[in-house]
């Protein structure tokens, strides 16, 4: 029932938001998001101590891996929500877009929470089909040429990708049927994968890695995610970035265990293939953008292909690994946004070039912005280190020498890459001497603050209810 | 022995007395479609008629070729007449002296002559026409080879007859996609081959637009008939094919009985008409075509007919 | 016996018949210039859908077909060009496209080869399962897809494109009628209603890209590159 509870509230608080009255629509969705939080808090604890939490057989149920993405997804709304209620107040808007902001924002965090919720896959792809078009709006939000084709390229591509995949799903579904029915369910596919043919197989998992890949953002699906990650406001971005991405990939992830059955198919090869060209491109493309929020969209990329590579290693460590990244990714890269936001409510731009000795002009968003860089990268003492080390180690025990060699060396261009940026915004004199300092609003920088805790914090310790979690999750992948 | 000599000339004459009909039926229609009163459809004979009488005026400067061609033009479809069913389901005399494709190179020839003729006179727009003409033959060259082909995966035969018989007796043949496509794409073929919109306006007076018409603008007098009583009675031979193999099998005479053939007439000549109706609403409601988009419009037939032959080919 | 066994056979050779129909319609969108005409296109191309699957509903007597054709019949025919003529400026409808990114003749070629390919795909996918799920189905589901992603792929302007995307799925449906026939019906419904989410948003960006560029030829739109252009303008967030 909670879980259920737990679904139904963004859709109340979005439903809410259409009243007409000030302030009514921030607090709704301030007040839901903290709900939704201490809720998935609550079912994770009875995941982790108890076992599966079971709403509606067949339909609904959350396991180890599912609370995972649940509690990521939850913890991101709560402080991108703060986020925007800064933000927002930060330049004027006319109150029937906040209205529309807000409601698209609360349908957002509600189709991403269906998504680990639902154990139908069919299901499972029409909500990720309503991600796309419940956070389209938000992604034009701004209102200017850039933004609605960015906005554009994302609905189009996005749309493909889920043609794609939902033939994939059918597929999947001919071959549940051709291994003696069942229930269409994850667990269901994983019992019934022995007999699956393994033709059938093969196609579906091309068909859907390919499609959902282009929402996740692997490459060559994806053109689209730098323009859309960096022309949304930076709240959204944050959502985007840190968990949309995630949630998609672990649908896909989903369907590892069940081509465990079907040895020929490969698909642990596809996997690391994908995820390494993902990650090789999307280093060698963050060497020369031009605006530091496409710096970290492709930074998105960069991780996503860590998390993918990571799962198609194949050991339990390495899946160990692969959900440990996501968990620090998703808050690091939340983190970033928040600091690119900043960054921007300060400068006023988002190029590169045009920002020098951010760290005089704004201490706050200097020092964030150096921090996020420096966390996302990979340098210790912040979280994704930790992953990206672990990932490492369980690769080097399998004895995958050329993968590992090459992800390190695709990291360390990445790093590269990204401090040079930072590197050149954050230190060095300031063109914009003359002009007093911005007051940046409360709510971000709080919002801000406890990410960045956060992530400090995990780079030093894994607390152990987390890693229980992470264990559920990663035998979840393996069974 | 005799009725089937006698079949096969009823056939030929079948041809030649009503294919002028045809085209007086559809000019009447398309008048009466943008609400005019339309000549008489008996007006084709009455032109025919007046050409006889009139006297011919040919070119010093033109060679054999400009005074054979009419005849050629003539001979042609009276000679295909014989080898397609118009009347009867069962074969006649001639039926096995070609076959579709013999059929479909005993027609090229008359063009072919045609658009030779066209140069001969050295007239300025004959040529152009010629050229064009060639062009939107050449696009529709591959076709009606694929159509064919298909025709022969799917019956087994390129004589018309046994085609035919194909695509008579278990209805669920005649549903085939392959047969569905290959309708689409044989209709295209025959507005192309034929001269009609959206490919060439028959009845168009400006000849520096003018496809087909170009070619006959040289002849007076009895070749003009000729040329013209030809062009009609390959409409009316392609009509023949089209419907009474592809489209509507039935109706022929089933036994050597007279009387069902005189029977036949009137069914093949109800065809025809129906055909007709759907001939005047696409000619009312398209525009004809610029010159370069007739090959899009061919491509299409092209790309129908080839969907056609996968289906085939790939049906499991 | 011969009556039943009759009738099974005419409405396998109908549902092929609804095939071959189905994939003119898809080469009918790549070539098509003008919105109107792919609007018209797409809806046979829905109707056809719709009456394979009563076609393979009474075939193998599965009602969830004939649930999929209902929701179908009404919602895409009807629903979505309501939707995309209310939503979208009136000039759009009669424009037409004067280039594509290749000349007509050469896209149908190349969706040729598509159709060509798609079927080759499918051959060992109908080996593997059971003698009652194969047909024309999936290959010409298979070239929907494909062909739909080609239009994408060479349209400029944004109705086109959208057509594009709802001929997509209508292909990936359209082998999934014939592979997963007995799918829950609520998905099915939710399936077609998220068809109807699609369209409204879209219809809604398109109105936001013509009221800011004045036409929707969205194949204009490219100024997010790394390159700068020199009119990128400097965001200033006020």
């Amino acid at each position: 029932m909670n879980v259920i509870v737990l679904l139904a509230l963004p859709v109340v608080a979005a439903i809410l938001c259409c009243l007409p009255w000030r302030r009514v629509a921030a607090i709704v969705t301030l007040a839901s998001s903290l709900a939704v939080l201490v809720g998935s808090v609550q079912v994770a604890r009875h995941v982790v101590n108890t076992g599966p939490v079971v709403a509606i057989p067949k339909w609904i149920a959350v396991d180890g891996l599912s609370a995972l993405v649940l509690l990521l997804i939850a913890f991101v709304g709560v402080t991108a929500a703060f986020f925007s209620w800064g933000y927002l107040s930060a330049n004027s808007h006319a109150p029937k877009r906040l209205r529309l902001y807000y409601a698209n924002y609360n349908l957002f965090i509600f189709s991403m929470l269906a998504i680990p919720v639902l154990v139908e896959p069919t299901l499972v792809w029409i909500v990720v089909e309503l991600t796309t078009l419940c956070s389209a709006l938000l992604v034009c939000f701004e209102n200017t040429r850039e933004a609605l084709e960015a906005a554009w390229k994302y609905v189009v591509l996005s749309l493909m990708g889920a043609a794609v995949a939902l033939l994939g799903f059918l597929v999947l579904f001919a071959a549940m049927q051709a291994a003696g029915g069942g229930n269409y369910t994850w667990d269901g596919l994983i019992a019934a994968a022995p007999k699956m043919p393994t033709v059938l197989l093969q196609t579906a998992f091309v068909l859907i890695l390919v499609g959902l890949g282009t929402k996740v953002g692997l490459v060559p699906m994806h053109t689209w995610l730098p323009d859309a990650h960096s022309q949304a406001p930076s709240p959204v971005c944050a959502l985007l970035s840190g968990v949309e991405t995630t949630a998609v990939l672990y649908v896909i992830l989903r369907l590892l265990p069940v081509l465990k059955a079907a040895p020929a198919a490969h698909a642990e090869v596809w996997a690391m293939v994908f995820g390494l060209i993902s990650v090789g491109v999307a280093a060698f493309l963050l060497l020369q953008v031009r605006d530091y929020k496409r710096m970290f969209a492709f930074s998105t990329v960069e991780h996503m292909g860590i998390i993918l590579l990571a799962a198609g290693l194949g050991t339990s460590s390495a899946r160990y690994g692969a959900l440990y990244q996501a968990l620090t990714h998703t808050l690091t890269k939340s983190f970033c946004f928040f600091a690119a936001g900043v960054s921007l409510l300060a400068v006023g731009t988002r190029e590169i070039a045009s920002v020098r000795g951010l760290i005089r002009t704004s201490p706050v968003a200097g020092a964030s912005l150096l921090f996020g860089g420096l966390a996302i990268a990979g340098a210790p003492p912040f979280a994704v280190f930790l992953s990206e080390f672990s990932i490492f180690k369980a690769g080097l025990a399998e004895g995958r020498y050329l993968a590992m060699g090459l992800l390190v060396f695709f990291v360390a261009v990445g790093f590269f890459g990204i401090l040079l940026h930072v590197n050149r915004m954050v230190f060095g004199t300031s063109n914009v001497d003359t002009q007093p300092p911005v007051r940046l609003p409360a709510s971000c920088l709080a919002a801000l603050s406890v990410t960045g805790a956060l992530v400090i914090a995990l780079g030093l310790y894994l607390p152990l209810p987390l890693h229980k979690l992470l264990q559920l999750g990663a035998t979840a992948l393996e069974r | 022995m005799s009725q089937r000599i006698l079949f096969n000339l009823l056939q030929v004459l079948v041809v030649l007395v009503f294919a002028p009909l045809v085209g007086g039926v559809i000019n009447r229609l398309k008048e009466i479609v943008q609400s005019k009163r339309g000549p008489s459809i008996f007006q084709p004979y009455r032109d025919l008629w007046k050409l006889f009488h009139k006297d011919e005026v040919v070119s010093e400067e033109s060679s054999w070729v400009f005074r054979v061609t009419p005849y050629i033009a003539f001979v042609t479809p009276i000679f295909v007449t014989m080898l397609i069913p118009v009347l009867t389901s069962y074969p006649l005399f001639f039926a096995f002296m070609a076959d579709m494709v013999g059929g479909g190179f005993v027609l090229a020839l008359g063009g072919f002559f045609k658009a030779l003729a066209a140069v001969d006179t050295a007239n300025p727009y004959g040529p152009m026409g010629a050229s064009r003409t060639r062009m939107v033959g050449f696009l529709a060259e591959p076709v009606f080879i694929i159509v064919f082909f298909t025709v022969a995966f799917v019956a087994g035969s390129t004589i018309p007859y046994i085609v035919q018989k194909h695509w008579m007796s278990p209805p669920a043949n005649f549903l085939e996609p392959s047969h569905v496509l290959l309708m689409a794409a044989f209709v295209m073929l025959i507005l192309a081959e034929a001269g009609r919109i959206p490919v060439d306006n028959p009845s168009g007076h400006f000849e520096l637009a003018m496809i087909d018409e170009s070619k006959m603008l040289e002849y007076s007098g009895k070749g003009a008939a000729l040329m013209k009583w030809g062009g009609q009675m390959k409409l009316f031979v392609l009509l023949c094919i089209f419907l009474n193999v592809l489209v509507t099998p039935w109706g022929l005479a089933e036994k050597q009985a007279l009387g069902q053939v005189l029977l036949a007439i009137p069914l093949v000549l109800f065809k025809i008409f129906i055909f007709v109706l759907v001939l005047v609403v696409i000619e009312s409601s398209l525009a004809k075509l610029r010159l370069f988009r007739i090959s899009e419009f061919l491509g299409s037939a092209f790309i129908t007919s080839v969907a056609a032959m996968i289906m085939r080919l790939f049906a499991l | 016996m011969n009556d039943p066994l009759q009738t099974l056979s005419v409405l396998d050779s109908l549902n092929s018949l609804v095939g071959g129909l189905f994939l003119l319609t898809a080469f009918g969108i790549v070539a098509t210039r003008q919105a109107n005409g792919i609007l018209t296109l797409f809806i046979a191309q829905s109707l056809l859908l719709a009456a394979s699957a009563l076609a393979l509903g009474l075939r193998y007597d599965s009602w969830h077909l004939y649930g999929v054709a209902l929701v179908n019949v009404i919602a895409k025919p009807v629903l979505i060009p309501w939707i995309i003529r209310r939503t979208v400026h009136e000039e759009i409808h009669t424009r037409r496209e004067i280039d594509q990114v290749l000349n007509i003749p050469t896209s149908l070629l190349i969706a040729l080869a598509l159709v060509i390919l798609a079927y080759f795909l499918t051959i060992p996918l109908q080996r593997a399962v059971a003698m009652e799920f194969r047909g024309p189905n999936v290959p010409i589901g298979f070239a929907g897809l494909f062909l739909g992603a080609y239009t994408l792929a060479v349209r400029r302007e944004a109705v086109p494109l959208l057509i594009g995307l709802l001929a997509m799925e209508n292909g990936a449906f359209f082998a999934g009628i014939s592979l997963a026939r007995t799918l829950p019906l609520l998905v099915e419904l939710a399936i077609a209603t998220d068809g109807l989410i699609i369209v409204f948003i879209t219809a809604v960006l398109i109105r936001a890209v013509h009221q800011h560029i004045g036409t929707t030829e969205v194949g204009a739109l490219t100024r997010l590159k790394e390159h700068l252009t020199e009119d990128m303008p400097e965001e200033v967030a006020r």
